[in-house]
């Protein structure tokens, strides 16, 4: 048995992938079995593998996957944020809004939403990284401040994305495209050149190397004469950046927003996050964990409302996972240590 | 020495690629202080990590007093009475003495702490111990040896029967240590077995009665302390002999420039007016007792801290240091007496240690260089003979000695100018001790200006060229490595700043 896993974590593609994650990926099928038997069992036969479930669990997979890609920085430096699924709630709001109201053009729209959300992770990484504000804090504030723009911009009321059908329609096809009767997944391959390009930016450039070094121990690196400051602020900037963008996807599922929403996200995005490999503690990172992560909550997601449950359960699910996924990650760290 | 009242036969541990200690045996008598010694990484702390429960031993078996025991944590341990002493102590520094040593078990009524009671077994601890510390005082205003004295009292107030103390003396001064020598003298003659864990010889000699030595993870014997010389010892923990013998004259050319220029450096209450000049070749030793200032006003010429006020030369040229950036850029380079806080980056590998002050220079477009990177990392693996498996080695996984060579390497690779080396040698052992002063040997014959901060009367006078001491955030002297003696450094470390004062007064009139 021990010989037999040895030898399955010296295969060439477990190794690059890296242990951890082709477990998470055996997680994802075993939920997928569970919930398919509970479905059936709990819910008068319901199906859970159904095509319309799977594009479903997708299309909640993209948006999340973006949230948990960014926070994945800021977590990496040792830090956390709670402001991103408000963020780009924000985004999402702001930027509609502006479409409907102001008759911006819809790339204009699509390119505010990043934008919005950049400003945000500046403001959040200038008072972490350069005064010196605890991040937890500092991001418990900024998510009401995102909620409260959000609202007063919209006068507290719904924005409602344009359909597929209506003008300016088209940002739909960044989630799916369908060509004739042939649906391509685009916010999948949108999602997975993005996650190369980050984790190319985190393992393989100065930025990535120094974040991830000044999230296990900053005192060391300022005093090897790096501005840590900048690099910790750009990691939050990334973090904001990647929420905005994110709401592109999140309408592009869903059309409509609500104002003064957004947090449930948060503990999705980090759960995915750490579930993924990443070190709460800060200076361990992984943008392929945190992917498959992000794809575990969307499922889940998926799994309780087939199972019938209110989706209110998905809330102490997720809670539970994190909470889970935490001690893991706090045990694994006692081990080596 | 009485009966044995610990022993450990056949200890076995292996980590991933380390065979960490290879059939150990080591015994404590009550009434004895039993040194444990071997150079970093030989197993020592491994040995006393089985021993308190922190990690599980692969086989052997301990016995305490005659029976069978396996501990799971430190807490049953200490429950059973086996206490370590830490190096870095674990205090909380804003509570009380007496908050600390009852820490978790404080005497209570119903739902409040009995604090009059809880000082007052505080009180008879320290008594028992003939230490004078006020129970109700806040722990960060004890100084260093006093914080361990209540870990000390700590110790017996869990009715300790086995004390372990891993390197007591690396942050105290000498007077200090004579106090916890009588303390130590007192609890064996009260019947206590101790372990006591040093790198100082001398202390060895002193205060022991037997010395197992441990190499490589491997029990090499025990020695009576009476009957063994320093040698002798030594050379069971290494294999060869080491002599230390003082510099008796400054190696630095004649006529060598000035490269560092400091005038009148004030920061906080620790750096007080303090000016000096450093020139290229040369080793400046900083002596003084712990507290003296020497690390705040390295920090403060680094930029790690800010600074009141003070101006700093480099070449003759006035430099803005504002942060530890500007400071590396004017090549200057800092080796922090405390490594795993601000020396090294502990869950990353050698490379991306070696690299980080000049990470700048290994891109090739947007991308790190990683072969460039390997190269240079390899470089300096071999110069310093790094002990490890390879250069992709997480750094925590060195032993301290080659963790300290880590450091220096990533300002090798820096091509610093000028080094300030803050206690080079602490919790290293004898054989990479040595390797390090040939190092900065060769480093400063080579033109780097090289400052060196140490509290070891033997290290400053064997390695430096020039000698400025401090106490209390003042610099009281400057000696020439031909005039220094211990007790020419010793008088000005602790002369009075009141009576220089007087002094000088005196003679302005």
């Amino acid at each position: 048995m021990k010989k037999a896993l040895e030898k399955f974590k010296s295969l060439k593609l477990v190794r690059i992938m890296g242990f951890n994650r082709v477990v998470l990926i055996g997680v994802i099928i075993l939920l997928c079995l569970l919930f398919q038997v509970l479905s059936a069992v709990l819910n008068h036969g319901n199906v859970f593998l159904t095509y319309a479930r799977f594009s479903s669990a997708m299309n909640y997979g993209y948006f999340i996957g973006f949230l948990a890609l960014g926070v994945t920085f800021v977590i990496a430096t040792g830090g956390i944020d709670f402001s991103i699924g408000p963020v780009m709630f924000c985004a999402a709001l702001v930027s509609g809004y502006c479409f409907n109201n102001y008759s911006f053009p819809m790339w204009v729209a699509l390119t505010m939403c990043p934008l919005i959300g950049a400003l945000f992770g500046s403001v959040g990484g200038f008072f972490v990284a350069y005064l010196h504000l605890p991040s937890f804090i500092t991001s418990l504030a900024l998510m009401q401040i995102a909620k409260g723009v959000g609202s007063i911009f919209t006068k507290t009321q719904n924005v409602s994305w344009p359909g597929s059908a209506d003008p300016g329609g088209w940002y739909r096809s960044l989630s799916n495209l369908t060509v004739g009767s042939v649906n391509i997944p685009t916010g999948l391959i949108i999602l997975i050149v993005l996650a190369i390009i980050l984790s190319i930016v985190l393992n393989k450039t100065r930025a990535g190397r120094y974040m991830i070094c000044l999230g296990a121990n900053r005192e060391a690196v300022r005093l090897s004469g790096v501005d840590t400051r900048r690099w910790e602020m750009l990691a939050y900037v990334i973090c904001g950046a990647l929420a905005g963008f994110a709401a592109i996807f999140y309408v592009g599922c869903y059309t409509t927003v609500q104002p003064v929403k957004g947090d449930t996200f948060n503990n999705e995005a980090i759960a995915a996050c750490v579930m993924g490999g990443t070190s709460m503690a800060g200076g361990l990172a992984s943008i392929l964990g945190t992917v498959i992560g992000a794809f575990i909550i969307a499922i889940m997601q998926e799994g309780i409302l087939s199972m019938g449950f209110n989706i209110a359960f998905q809330y102490s699910l997720t809670a539970l996972i994190l909470l889970g996924a935490v001690i893991a990650d706090v045990t694994s760290r006692r081990r080596k240590n | 020495m009485g009966e044995v009242i610990l022993t450990m036969k056949g200890i076995d541990k292996t980590f991933p690629g380390v065979h960490a200690l290879d059939h150990v045996d080591f015994e404590v008598r009550k009434g004895e202080v039993h040194a444990l010694m071997g150079e970093n990484g030989a197993g020592k702390s491994t040995l006393m990590k089985v021993l308190t429960g922190i990690y599980t031993k692969d086989s052997g078996t301990i016995t305490y007093e005659g029976r069978e025991v396996e501990f799971h944590n430190p807490r049953e341990a200490q429950a059973a009475g086996i206490v370590i002493v830490h190096q870095e102590l674990n205090m909380m520094g804003h509570l009380t003495v007496a908050q600390n040593i009852f820490i978790g078990r404080e005497p209570r009524r119903g739902l409040f702490i009995k604090d009059a009671e809880m000082n007052a077994e505080a009180r008879k601890l320290f008594a028992q111990l003939n230490i004078d510390i006020d129970p109700r005082e806040t722990m960060s205003n004890l100084t260093v040896a006093k914080q361990q004295m209540c870990e000390i009292a700590k110790a017996i107030s869990h009715e300790a029967k086995v004390i372990i103390f891993d390197e007591p003396t690396a942050a105290l001064t000498d007077t200090e240590i004579e106090q916890l020598f009588v303390i130590i003298r007192d609890l064996r003659a009260k019947g206590y077995g101790i372990v006591y864990i040093s790198h100082r010889m001398d202390e060895i000699k002193k205060i022991t009665d037997r010395v197992s030595v441990m190499r490589d993870g491997q029990y090499i014997g025990t020695l009576i302390t009476e009957e063994c010389t320093k040698e002798d010892i030594i050379n069971m923990m290494v294999g060869r002999v080491i002599y230390e013998e003082p510099k008796t004259h400054s190696m630095v050319e004649e006529g060598a420039p000035v490269v560092l220029k400091v005038e009148h450096l004030n920061a906080g209450r620790m750096v007080q007016d303090v000016s000096f000049e450093l020139r290229k070749g040369e080793i400046l030793g900083f002596a003084g007792l712990v507290g003296a200032g020497r690390t705040e006003t390295a920090r403060a010429l680094f930029g790690a801290d800010p600074k009141q006020g003070g101006d700093i030369y480099i070449d003759g040229k006035k430099v803005d240091i504002r942060s530890p950036k500007d400071a590396v850029e004017a090549g200057i380079s800092y080796l922090s007496e405390d490594r795993k806080r601000f020396g090294i980056v502990l869950k990353k590998n050698i490379i991306e240690n070696s690299t980080l002050a000049t990470l700048q220079e290994y891109v090739k477009g947007p991308f790190i260089d990683k072969p460039k990177e390997a190269k240079a990392t390899q470089k300096y693996v071999d110069l310093l003979k790094t002990k490890t498996p390879g250069i992709d080695q997480l750094v925590m996984n060195l032993s301290g000695g080659n963790q300290q060579k880590v450091v220096i390497a990533k300002w090798l690779v820096n091509d610093s100018r000028i080094m300030i080396f803050d206690e080079p040698t602490r919790g290293i052992d004898v054989g990479a001790k040595q390797e390090i002063y040939e190092l900065m040997n060769q480093l400063a014959k080579s033109g780097k200006a090289i400052i060196m901060i140490s509290s070891e009367m033997t290290e400053i006078l064997r390695m430096s060229d020039r000698i400025v001491v401090m106490c209390e955030g003042r610099k009281t002297g400057e000696l020439d490595i031909a005039e220094a003696t211990q007790e020419k450094i010793m008088t000005l470390a602790t002369r009075d700043i009141d009576m220089q004062n007087s002094k000088a007064m005196e003679e302005g009139a």
